[in-house]
């Protein structure tokens, strides 16, 4: 599957900018676009199972819909549609599929004028308990 | 009812003394679609607990795939929570919400016949063998850990070889529930097997086959709707926790699956701000059928106080379940979701849409990854270009 870059990690956005440049990069690339909205994507710290997209900054039609949005990076990471994908605004909301970027901008944006999404999965259930035997499950190897 | 209560006088004063640690206040619990006074329903409320089917870790049953685990210690709780959101759905397919198991009472036949179905048997259709086989396909190894959705995909392709059910198993998307599609789903004739159409129709092909050999006519197909979710990243984010709570009030709950990180937990019900659940992390010994087909049920019903736990202790991952056995439930479905989910125009826990979305793939599984150019890059299947700037990516409509 797409684990290709799963097990790398990167440092967030926020931490590898500070906070003037990434108002500098707001405004600058604000008023070159100005119907598009500065979103930065990223992945989930622990996520596991979903790849690593190869871009972090996006500028999205102010008209997209979530739905749309969400459309358009499952299909750049090739998920399929029985896969788990979930985009939180601010790392805790679904922000509402209908919602458009425009309406997500106006309601979520940081006060660096990027709006934050975070992609995840689902997490995975189970317990590290040993057998019978004494020695650990074999799902324990796995992770 | 008076009657059936009657005979489980004794067995409700054991259990009761169990249900102390309720609070002796005048708020009421809901039990999947159920809504029971502490005050005066508590023996009720404990015969509908201990009614459930309760699935746990087995030990000793018939390795799967022949040389695997023999028991699901450890890994199979998200599997059992799944196998009993079914069972319960099979349960009000047959025997309806209102029915009660009586201890060591003659059951329907329906009833060993649902059983029969989960025994820890590689013949049997929704058995921990099947489920975790069918997890392959999923890209799960047998013996790795499921997450919710993992178990509604998998339950979703097992019902498709289940010709007693019939079932149509509808998992959402995106958070995203579409009515078109649920309705054709449901609605689809026994031999509509070429239609191909780009809708999630085609995906049903094999189950029409199979409607046709159980010789079951065309009609609503009973609807088990499962809406997997993530209310947050670490942590359940409270802004859904009332939506979460009032789907366990709508008469169709099967209630959800989740837990609480790396315990894999079924939720039947809540009381207050307590979330109440039936628990697979119990090992017991494999029971296999009898000779005359009947399985000795004692160890499938929870008979302990039902566990509880805080609402905000709750893993974000969780797949809500619904069960409509006709059109008209699912219909109701519809619009207690248009008015009790639905109104938080700005976080919804999930969407309930008409029509299936023009931007989005045919259910069928889309093609692999666009090829990669070195200037600008084309997202295919959206039609919606990408192209470099600076560091940005930029997407037109």
């Amino acid at each position: 599957m797409q684990t290709l870059h799963s097990s790398q990690s990167v440092r967030p956005f926020k931490l590898r900018k500070s906070f003037a440049t990434r108002l500098e990069e707001v405004a600058g690339i604000r008023a070159k676009f100005p119907t598009k909205i500065p979103v930065i994507v990223e992945r989930y710290q622990k996520e596991k199972y979903l790849p690593l997209l190869d871009k972090t900054k996006f500028l999205v039609p102010q008209e997209l819909t979530m739905t749309q949005f969400i459309t358009i990076i499952r299909s750049r990471m090739a998920l399929t549609a029985t896969q788990a994908f979930y985009l939180l605004v601010n790392n805790k909301s679904l922000a509402s599929m209908s919602l458009t970027l425009a309406e997500v901008y106006r309601d979520y944006k940081d006060e660096d004028g990027f709006v934050y999404m975070t992609y995840a999965s689902q997490e995975m259930f189970g317990c590290l308990l040993p057998t019978a035997q004494g020695k650990l499950m074999e799902c324990l190897l796995k992770t | 009812m008076e009657s059936v209560l009657s005979k489980y006088e004794n067995q409700t004063t054991v259990l009761s003394e169990y249900l102390e640690e309720f609070p002796e206040t005048d708020g009421s619990v809901w039990i999947l679609g159920r809504q029971y006074h502490l005050k005066t329903g508590k023996s009720k409320l404990l015969l509908d607990i201990s009614a459930r089917l309760w699935f746990t870790y087995r030990k000793k049953f018939s390795p799967i795939g022949g040389t695997g685990p023999s028991s699901d210690t450890g890994w199979g709780c998200m599997l059992r929570c799944g196998q009993m959101m079914l069972a319960q759905a099979l349960t009000c397919r047959h025997l309806g919400r209102d029915w009660l198991w009586e201890r060591h009472k003659k059951q329907p036949e329906e009833y060993h016949k649902i059983l029969r179905c989960f025994i820890d048997r590689k013949d049997c259709c929704y058995s921990i063998h099947q489920m975790a086989q069918m997890g392959v396909g999923e890209g799960k190894s047998i013996g790795e850990w499921f997450g919710p959705n993992t178990v509604a995909q998998v339950l979703k392709k097992l019902a498709l070889f289940d010709e007693w059910n019939s079932l149509a198993v509808y998992v959402s998307m995106d958070n995203t529930v579409v009515i078109e599609d649920i309705k054709k789903m449901c609605w689809s004739p026994p031999q509509s097997s070429s239609a191909a159409r780009g809708t999630m129709l085609s995906h049903r092909s094999a189950l029409s086959q199979n409607k046709n050999t159980a010789g079951f006519c065309s009609g609503w197909k009973p609807l088990l709707l499962i809406i997997p979710l993530r209310l947050g990243i670490n942590h359940i984010n409270p802004i859904y926790i009332d939506a979460f709570k009032e789907c366990f009030k709508m008469p169709q709950s099967l209630g959800a699956l989740g837990g609480k990180p790396n315990n894999a937990y079924y939720f039947i019900g809540f009381l207050g701000n307590e979330l109440i659940y039936l628990d697979p992390h119990t090992t017991q010994i494999f029971v296999d059928l009898e000779e005359n087909g009947m399985v000795d049920d004692q160890s499938f019903h929870c008979q302990q106080a039902p566990h509880r736990m805080k609402i905000m202790n709750l893993d974000p991952s969780v797949a809500l379940g619904f069960f409509c056995k006709e059109e008209k439930d699912f219909d109701n479905w519809c619009s207690l979701v248009q008015k009790e989910i639905l109104k938080q125009q700005g976080l919804r826990m999930f969407e309930l849409v008409q029509n299936h979305p023009a931007h989005w793939p045919p259910f069928i599984p889309p093609a692999k990854p666009e090829v990669t150019t070195s200037g600008a890059e084309l997202i295919e299947s959206t039609d919606k270009l990408l192209e470099l700037e600076e560091e940005f990516e930029i997407l037109s409509v």
